[in-house]
């Protein structure tokens, strides 16, 4: 994934920037253990992992040969129960 | 009638080496590079996954206290 040891540091250090800001937004008095940063990145690592690879299984079952945002729709869904709003498609979802 | 407003999107993980993450996956399973749409979508996603988390290890550390200082 990543093309030397600085790029791979400066990753880290953005996510972990993203993740304090995003830990600030739910509760602002709130602080993360070292480890629990870490622990959650790895989460996120994963989950972006899965989130891909079920994605392209299903591009690939439909016989196509490029992933497209249903794809991840569907998978968000019926997995993780999620709905990112604003992408793909015109309907609102209530 | 209806106006619309609308506003920028903020990418929550820092999208040039989140878009290689991704391109590589997608590459390593034979299919072709995906646009900018999936990774934002991949990025808002993952955004939500940690916050659903965050908010549970929040409620489940105030719980912990509580039960200490009783």
């Amino acid at each position: 994934m990543f093309t030397s040891l600085r790029a791979m540091r400066e990753y880290l250090v953005m996510s972990k920037k993203s993740l304090h800001d995003l830990v600030q937004e739910v509760d602002p008095h709130e602080q993360l253990d070292e480890d629990v940063e870490d622990a959650l990145l790895q989460i996120a690592d994963q989950f972006i992992e899965n989130l891909v690879s079920s994605s392209c299984m299903l591009a690939k079952h439909r016989k196509s040969s490029s992933l497209e945002v249903q794809d991840v729709q569907l998978v968000l869904e019926r997995h993780w129960n999620m709905w990112i709003p604003g992408f793909g498609t015109e309907d609102i979802k209530s | 009638g209806t106006q619309l407003r609308s506003c920028k999107d903020e990418i929550f993980f820092d999208s040039d080496t989140l878009q290689k993450h991704i391109r590589n996956l997608v590459r390593e399973k034979g299919l072709e590079e995906p646009g900018s749409d999936i990774v934002a979508m991949v990025s808002h996603a993952t955004q939500e996954h940690l916050k659903n988390l965050v908010e549970k290890l929040a409620f489940i550390a105030q719980h912990r206290l509580d039960i200490i200082r009783m």
